[in-house]
């Protein structure tokens, strides 16, 4: 008896044992209840040892996970090992590594136009299941609804990326010179309605004709990056406020539309009123001439408002950039026309090919983690914007600068109105048809027969591709309230 | 009994020759398969790849036969490239070759400095192509540039063309940025032709009262043939793959007004992952270089011979 009853409790004994190391691991896999980024840190640490390579845009972007990756280094015993790119050769590279089978990259930062493209390869490791084992689902619903929608971090359903930049056009312009009594009474002679902060193309065009007649050489009444590369993301927002649209319902291009055609005309017309040589400035032309106090208004990305306000200027990082002679005179705006393009941004993604997949999962939850993203979206050096309703709400980024509150809410309203660009297989090509198209005007090419090229060419590219897979590929695309072009975005209600 | 004796030897010497014969080929056979691996393999693979529509949006990869080149050959976008690559190499390698030749003919001489000219004369050529376009481009730049600065100064009032943005003035932009690049190398090839000429032809030619126009004409160009054709060889293949210096200063634009093959061929196989077409684009330049060095070598012969 002694010895049956000796064996059930040692039977009871060993299930008890087990249930209470069946706890922990239980834990463990189930969703996180705390911070994320805790999570990830307890959960990454069976990895220690391991190294992450993770591919980020060179330059001052690659400045973001070189401070954060001895960190996460720190508390984890994982290194990150930061791989900087050019930012094309971000959509190149990877890939080429994946279908050559390397393995060379374990996280990699994608724009949401090429997600497309690198699903179809096979090259991007579905997160769903790490998500739902480790990440704090209050988190996911954290993401400003724009950034985690369809066609940004998910494809067909399936998440790929944690977004990570909310990277939006606004319009900055000097409220010194708008609010100049001498300015408002002349303009308003000039052109009979107040000089006002411009909400559409047409008081933007005005009063960038008005600074320019008024000063030039020293000051032009507007800058906006002409070069070749990506000169057409400033068609992409005014294009679909204006009510156009990439295709019809065949699936045949309608760029080329009257008001594509009117659109162009109107750019064209823009380079008028800019700085000479505009047709050649990037991305540094327009800031430094911004910085210098040499033009009024600028359409361009977030990180230039913190900049332009003197934030974190002291930074070694910043260094190359100018010193801002407009600091306290900067008002923001969305890009006028309605509908401001959502341009580039980037997905914090894992390579299929990556032999350390869950490690690089781990390491993106802990960057996007809303304590660690916060950090990191206020590194003064960073380029990463604001993309998470607390980043938009932080009482601490707020009062980063007088105007900071000012700075976050056009953000995010721009965002909430935004246009994503297009993001169906082939995006590259197609986009690279519009850019082809843009410059040929500016060089003098009649717009009608520029976009009359690119139409041809977007629809080459939709038959070589499949008119049939295209066609499901963008009307899974315009699932996403914010991929559909029309004056008006139609948010779904939460 | 004899006959036993050599059938025998012969028999154990065989096998020692053919290990004789086969030892060359074990030295060579390692060189030999790093060069099938990384030329011979991947012209195959390549060539393969150009019959299938290998893209980077499709899950399958059909063979599609001469499909690619059909499409190749019906596509305006390829013949302008290979247009502007024709001009470059007929425009630009010929400037060159004259700006070359009268700068090795004025230097070729002993003269005060020499030294130092040649040595500043050959600083363009020892710069990255990459590097090279890059400064042209702020030497372009409408605004700030040197180059408008100048034009500015000389008509007296301010200029801001914008020499990279046009389509008349590109492609000008580019060859002259081309020509100073690799004029240095055409000077450099020639000095040395023009050192190794035997002086005692020329005395001859003075004595009889020969005029510059004639040595130069009769004397110094044949002379120089064997040496010319080879500098022209070697900057036609390098001009037939011209790509650096458009890819930073134009990128190709405005438009594709500026697109050489080598930069369409990499927009198609590496921008936008078409490698089927992209290899059949490549296989059609390397007919071009074939072709091209074919005519080259056989004149390079003639010069030589005669």
């Amino acid at each position: 008896m002694r010895t049956r009853m000796f064996k059930i409790f040692s039977v009871l004994l060993a299930v008890a044992m087990l249930l209470v190391l069946a706890v922990p691991v239980v834990y463990a896999q189930g969703p996180c209840q705390g911070s994320s980024s805790q999570c990830a840190v307890e959960a990454a640490k069976k990895f220690a040892g391991t190294t992450i390579n993770y591919v980020r845009e060179a330059g001052l972007q690659a400045q973001d996970p070189l401070t954060m990756a001895p960190i996460w280094e720190e508390l984890t015993g994982i290194k990150v090992n930061v791989i900087e790119l050019a930012y094309l050769d971000m959509y190149t590279k990877p890939l080429q590594d994946h279908l050559t089978g390397g393995g060379a990259y374990d996280a990699i930062d994608l724009s949401p136009m090429w997600m497309q493209d690198y699903v179809n390869a096979g090259a991007l490791e579905p997160l769903d299941p790490y998500i739902e084992k480790y990440m704090n689902p209050a988190d996911m619903e954290d993401f400003l609804p724009v950034y985690r929608s369809e066609g940004v971090m998910k494809i067909n359903g399936v998440t790929y990326g944690l977004y990570d930049d909310g990277d939006v056009f606004i319009l900055y312009y000097r409220k010194d010179l708008f609010e100049d009594e001498t300015n408002k009474a002349e303009f308003k002679a000039k052109y009979g309605y107040e000089l006002v902060p411009p909400e559409t193309e047409q008081q933007m065009y005005d009063a960038a004709e008005f600074f320019t007649n008024k000063y030039a050489p020293e000051l032009y009444g507007l800058a906006i990056q002409r070069l070749e590369g990506q000169a057409y993301s400033w068609f992409v927002g005014p294009f679909s406020g204006r009510g156009g649209q990439f295709f019809d319902e065949n699936m045949k291009a309608t760029i080329n539309s009257e008001i594509g055609v009117q659109l162009l005309t109107d750019m064209v017309k823009q380079n008028k009123v800019m700085p000479p040589g505009v047709e050649k400035w990037g991305f540094m032309e327009v800031l430094s001439a911004w910085m210098d106090g040499k033009v009024a208004m600028i359409v361009t990305w977030p990180p230039i408002g913190r900049w332009s306000a003197g934030y974190g200027d002291t930074a070694k990082q910043l260094a190359w950039v100018p010193a801002s002679k407009v600091v306290g005179k900067v008002g923001y705006m969305p890009q006028p026309g309605g509908r401001p393009t959502l341009a580039g941004g980037f997905n914090m993604c894992v390579s299929a090919s990556s032999n350390n997949k869950e490690a690089a999962y781990l390491f993106i939850q802990w960057m996007t983690s809303p304590d660690i993203s916060l950090q990191r979206v206020m590194l003064p050096f960073a380029l990463r914007d604001p993309y998470r309703l607390s980043h938009f709400n932080s009482p601490l980024y707020r009062s980063a600068w007088p105007e900071a509150g000012e700075y976050l809410d056009t953000l995010k309203k721009a965002a909430m109105a935004g246009q994503y660009e297009l993001g169906i297989p082939g995006a590259r090509e197609y986009m690279e048809a519009i850019d082809n198209a843009l410059t040929a005007a500016y060089a003098g090419k009649d717009p009608k027969e520029a976009l009359d090229e690119a139409a041809a060419k977007w629809d080459a590219i939709t038959e070589r591709l499949g008119v049939e897979n295209q066609k499901k590929a963008y009307e899974q695309w315009l699932q996403n309230p914010w991929n559909r072009l029309g004056p008006k975005v139609e948010i779904p209600t939460e | 009994m004899v006959a036993t004796t050599e059938a025998l030897t012969l028999k154990s010497e065989t096998p020692r020759r053919k290990r004789r014969d086969l030892i060359p080929w074990m030295f060579v056979a390692p060189c030999m398969m790093v060069i099938l691996l990384v030329t011979v393999f991947p012209t195959i693979y390549s060539l393969g790849l150009s019959l299938t529509k290998w893209e980077i949006g499709l899950q399958e990869r059909p063979f599609i036969g001469l499909g690619n080149y059909i499409e190749l050959f019906s596509t305006a976008r390829f013949w302008r490239s290979l247009l502007i690559t024709l001009l470059v190499v007929v425009v630009g390698v010929s400037i060159e070759f004259l700006l070359g030749f009268g700068l090795a003919q004025t230097l070729s001489g002993p003269m005060k400095g020499k030294r130092f000219i040649v040595a500043a004369l050959l600083l363009p050529v020892m710069v990255m192509p990459v590097v090279v376009g890059y400064t042209w481009r702020l030497l372009w730049d409408a605004q700030y540039g040197p180059i408008n600065q100048i034009i500015g100064w000389i008509i007296g009032q301010p200029f801001t063309y914008t020499w990279l943005a046009k389509t008349e003035t590109a492609l000008l932009a580019i060859l002259v940025t081309e020509i100073w690049q690799w004029t240095p190398f055409m000077f450099l090839v020639f000095l040395s032709g023009l050192a190794v000429l035997d002086p005692e032809i020329f005395e001859a030619a003075d004595i009889d009262g020969a005029s510059g126009w004639t040595k130069l004409w009769y004397m110094t160009l044949p002379l120089m043939r064997p040496i010319i054709v080879v500098a022209l060889l070697i900057r036609g293949l390098d001009a037939l793959k011209f790509f650096d210096i458009i890819f930073t200063l134009t990128g190709g634009g405005p438009g594709n007004s500026t697109e050489t093959l080598s930069f369409y061929i990499y927009q198609m196989g590496y921008q936008f992952f078409r490698l089927g077409y992209g290899a059949a684009a490549s296989f059609v330049l390397l007919v071009f270089l074939a072709v091209f060095l074919t005519y080259l070598l056989k004149a390079f012969k003639a010069a030589v011979e005669r």
